[in-house]
């Protein structure tokens, strides 16, 4: 059962900011003397820069400042290091920053940008991901060995590339009765949060103060300090209300920039994305893919071998996508019990804007992918696809394709539910079916800290390094807190998103909130239960260990008549010691992987605390136009024990509303050479209320020990991996045979239907 | 060219110069420092912008502000009542249908809008009355359930 229930109604306490619109987002702020920034983009995928000449901009009026990578430190920055602030001498994809411009205002600001002298010569665009790794294809960086890049294993075009072997795939090929091969393509997508990006930065003296609209605010800085040379005590990164992420506001991303302008220009600069821009630009779009993959199974429908081979677009630059490659080989191989697999993927440098972390990556394209894959192999054989999942699928004891024996989870029990979820699918019309697909994802422990102390009112403050982007991720520490204070959540406020106040965290990416920022904030609160038991013991005279701390007072076990208020031992503590904790949660510690080789390791082949799922979706489709109509999704997940149902179910309801989108409607157009068709809503379709449908959620809720707190484990992306798989699967099985490209939008259904 | 143009914003009457081509959007922000209605896509597509115009819901993004001269406008720092939260700001709270909080201020004026016009809607015109406004957080179930307490309580 959840920690706090639906029925609970617990509201986050940053709720009432935002539905009066008093709470601040980036673009809401404004300073004294502000000036706004505007960037020079390339405008064309690839090209030789010939001549760049800014002075023309510097003499106009109300201009302040205008940079250029001749102004800033040269340093490359990235999981491959293959990327500067702004281009340098060859650009690689159309919204690369060439240079930036601080005025007095919009017009002033624009005005300089087009006065800007920016002369190049067009080179072909790389945009085929094949022709990308064919002997002699163009290469997009030409210098890449020169590339600082760790471990990551790369060759030419090929920004990195992992492989995951275990057994004999040909022997087990070779002795399998059926042997399937598909192939499916899936067109790039976009995180699309609400909020387009804003940076504002402010020097004083040789201290700057960033405010960003980042889910990473320690990346942020400490890309600051790498790009511009600084300490990171001299940078303060602060986020105030975050509009949404789901990935795209992961990273390091324009802070830097707005930094240099505004130290330029000696004057406060604020930068606000327009939509466009915020398509076009950053890095950190979902990658396209991809996936081949052949297996072979036996007449009773056992799985013996899967061979894979993945695909994935790079784009122009390594922002974060080097363990892309890792990640998509486990999506390949799926969460299934396979005794031989070979699987190999590969992250292609092309001249589109570069991929980067947007919620679950690689995995809805790869779960798509290989689960589509799956009905297929059930129908091979005539099997119903929920029982081929069932006697195919990871199961506690059972041991995965990477050789991975898992403690208890929850997978099989997921299956079931979320089936059992449709209701009654007997007599389902003509035009509808259902679908289903099943989904893993791994949990990220990772090092995080927080700080709680209660104040001489009784009234405490939970400082903490991690940061909200709208999941209630941080809104629910107060929950874990007064859970070990015997105190209430609205007894505590929350100071967070700035780096200068409070510990590092990882931010809000790969879920990891509660994970590892609850597990040092219930540190915090239990060094200061400790302090408050001992205040109780004197002040009852009665030993520490006998103290409880319940409603907000300390009682002896079993003696709640002789009780002390908090308050009262906050006010002797505030006089003396003060109640201060502090908590770093020691991350657990990831297995070692045997039986399994793995060329270009990047400690995915084994997940600790894995996360499993399953989507059923019931659709309806008109054969006339290929429009299809999501009625319903049920779904499922192990996500360990659940903190606040509310904020977990509003997961999994968001997650799975994405996927739709994914699914149907949303994905990148390309032109021949590279430029981005649809860089606004009105061509690049989310899902709207209207498109929404029931949602049903339950929750498997298996207790994981050594994970995050009270046997939790993340749930923010995970609700993100099957659903487009559900949806895929219950098309086929009106038309006969799956759509191959992602987004199946209704113009490839109709087409695929008529074949 | 700047001209002076006379608004009415939340009961409260303003004087501004301001260019004839500026958006009502960028002169609540930029003049009027009313900064809870938010710019999303500057394209009418996501509903971020949402204001009432005489009651009715209009993206300010794609409204011109000399067009709202004379007329009264409303946006989400005038939902609040003396007595506190409106009810559809206080279902929105209870429902948990505020995640990242960008779109709630537009979804709030469209379903005050809605509301206002049909007190008792069924869950289709709440669809219809909500689908100018994206939301990426939530999968809009809970902004579905919320609208329909506000119903309730109204």
């Amino acid at each position: 059962m959840p920690l706090v229930t639906e029925a609970e109604r617990f509201i986050r306490s940053d709720g009432p900011d935002k539905v009066t619109g008093s709470g601040r987002y980036v673009a809401d702020l404004s300073l004294t003397g502000m000036l706004t920034a505007k960037f020079l983009y390339a405008g064309v995928p690839h090209a030789r820069i010939t001549k760049l000449d800014v002075e023309p901009a510097r003499q106009m009026s109300g201009v302040f400042a205008v940079i250029t990578q001749d102004d800033v430190p040269e340093r490359r920055f990235g999981s491959v290091a293959d990327r500067t602030l702004f281009a340098q001498d060859v650009v690689r994809f159309e919204g690369e920053v060439i240079a930036a411009v601080a005025a007095i205002d919009d017009d002033s600001a624009q005005r300089a940008i087009d006065a800007i002298v920016f002369e190049y010569e067009e080179l072909p665009p790389l945009t085929d991901l094949e022709e990308a790794i064919k002997d002699g294809a163009l290469l997009v960086h030409e210098n890449w060995e020169s590339y600082a890049a760790g471990s990551v294993v790369r060759d030419g075009n090929v920004a990195s590339f992992t492989s995951i072997e275990r057994g004999d795939v040909d022997e087990g090929l070779a002795d399998s009765d059926h042997v399937i091969t598909s192939r499916y393509v899936a067109d790039a997508s976009h995180a699309a949060p609400i909020e387009p990006r804003g940076v504002v930065a402010q020097w004083e003296g040789d201290r700057v103060t960033i405010w960003s609209s980042t889910q990473v605010p320690f990346q942020a800085r400490d890309g600051v300090c790498e790009t511009l040379d600084l300490p990171s005590n001299r940078v303060r990164v602060v986020v105030p209300h975050l509009g949404g992420g789901f990935g795209g506001k992961c990273g390091f991303h324009y802070e830097a920039h707005v930094a240099a302008l505004a130290r330029a220009a000696r004057r406060p600069v604020r930068l606000v994305f327009s939509r466009e821009e915020e398509f076009l630009a950053p890095d950190r779009r979902r990658e396209g893919m991809i996936v081949e993959i052949t297996t072979g199974m036996t007449n009773d429908g056992d799985i013996k071998a899967r061979k894979a081979k993945v695909l994935l677009d790079n784009g122009a630059y390594s922002a974060d996508s080097s363990f892309f490659p890792h990640m998509a080989a486990m999506h390949a191989i799926g969460p299934y019990v396979i005794e031989n697999v070979s699987a190999e993927a590969s992250s292609i440098y092309t001249n589109h804007q570069p991929s980067g972390s947007v919620r679950a990556p690689t995995a809805p394209q790869g779960c798509w992918a290989v689960e589509s894959h799956t009905d297929e192999l059930a129908a091979a054989i005539g099997m119903d696809p929920v029982e081929f999942r069932k006697r195919n699928c990871v199961d506690t004891g059972r041991m995965s394709a990477t050789g991975q024996v898992f403690d208890e989870i929850g997978l099989q029990q997921c299956l079931s539910d979320a089936v059992d979820g449709l209701g009654d699918i007997s007599n389902l019309p003509e035009d509808e079916s259902i679908g289903v697909g099943v989904g893993w994802w791994g949990s990220f422990p990772g090092a995080s800290g927080a700080y709680v102390k209660i104040d001489s009112d009784g009234r405490g403050v939970i400082i903490t390094g991690a940061q909200e982007c709208g999941t209630g991720s941080v809104m629910t520490l107060p929950i874990l807190v007064a859970k070990e204070l015997g105190m209430d959540p609205d007894d505590f406020e929350l100071v967070y998103q700035d780096t200068s106040a409070a510990p590092y965290d990882s931010g809000a990416t790969g879920s990891q909130t509660i994970l590892n920022n609850g597990r040092a904030t219930v540190e915090a609160a239990q060094q200061v239960a400790a302090q408050l038991k001992d205040l109780a013991a004197k002040e009852l005279e009665a030993a520490p260990e006998d103290i409880v701390l319940v409603d907000g007072r300390a009682h002896v076990a079993g003696s709640p008549e002789a009780a002390v208020d908090i308050s009262r031992l906050a006010r002797i503590a505030s006089r003396g010691e003060m109640l201060l904790g502090r908590g770093s949660g020691t991350p657990a510690e990831y297995p070692s992987a045997v039986g399994v080789s793995c060329v270009g390791d990047q400690d995915l082949s084994w997940w600790v605390g894995p996360q499993f799922s399953c989507h059923a979706a019931r659709i309806r489709l008109d054969r006339d136009t290929g429009v299809v109509r999501v009625l319903e999704v049920s779904t499922a997940h192990d996500s360990g024990v659940i903190i606040n149902e509310v904020g977990a179910a509003g997961q999994v309801e968001g997650g799975v509303l994405m996927g739709i989108g994914q699914a149907l409607t949303e994905g990148t157009v390309y032109s021949e050479d590279g430029g981005q068709l649809n860089p606004a809503f009105l061509d690049y379709k989310l899902q709207t209320i209207a498109d929404a449908p029931r949602i049903k959620t339950s929750f498997v809720e298996v207790h994981t020990p050594g994970m995050g707190p009270h046997g939790s484990k993340p749930i923010a992306e995970a609700p993100n991996v099957a659903t487009a798989a559900a949806i895929s699967n219950a098309i086929a099985k009106l038309i006969g045979r799956p759509v191959r490209q992602l987004p199946m939008t209704a113009e490839r259904v109709w087409a695929e239907a008529r074949s | 060219m700047s001209e002076s143009l006379s608004l009415t914003v939340n009961g409260v009457a303003y004087s501004v110069n301001v260019d004839m081509g500026r958006n009502l959007l960028s002169v609540l922000r930029g003049e009027l420092g009313l900064t809870g209605t938010k710019e999303g896509c500057d394209d009418c597509e996501c509903g971020a912008c949402m204001v009432l115009i005489d009651g009715k819901p209009v993206n300010s993004c794609s409204f011109l502000a000399v067009q709202a001269a004379d007329r009264s406008v409303t946006t989400i720092e005038g939902v609040v009542t003396p007595e506190g939260l409106d009810q559809v700001q206080q279902a929105f709270l209870e429902k948990g249908g505020v995640q990242c909080g960008f779109c709630t201020p537009g979804m709030i004026m469209s379903a005050r809008a809605l509301l206002d016009q049909c007190p008792d809607p069924s869950e289709e015109e709440i669809k219809i009355g909500l689908s100018g406004n994206l939301c990426r957080c939530t999968g809009y179930s809970r902004i579905l359930a919320a609208v329909a307490l506000a119903a309730a309580a109204d």
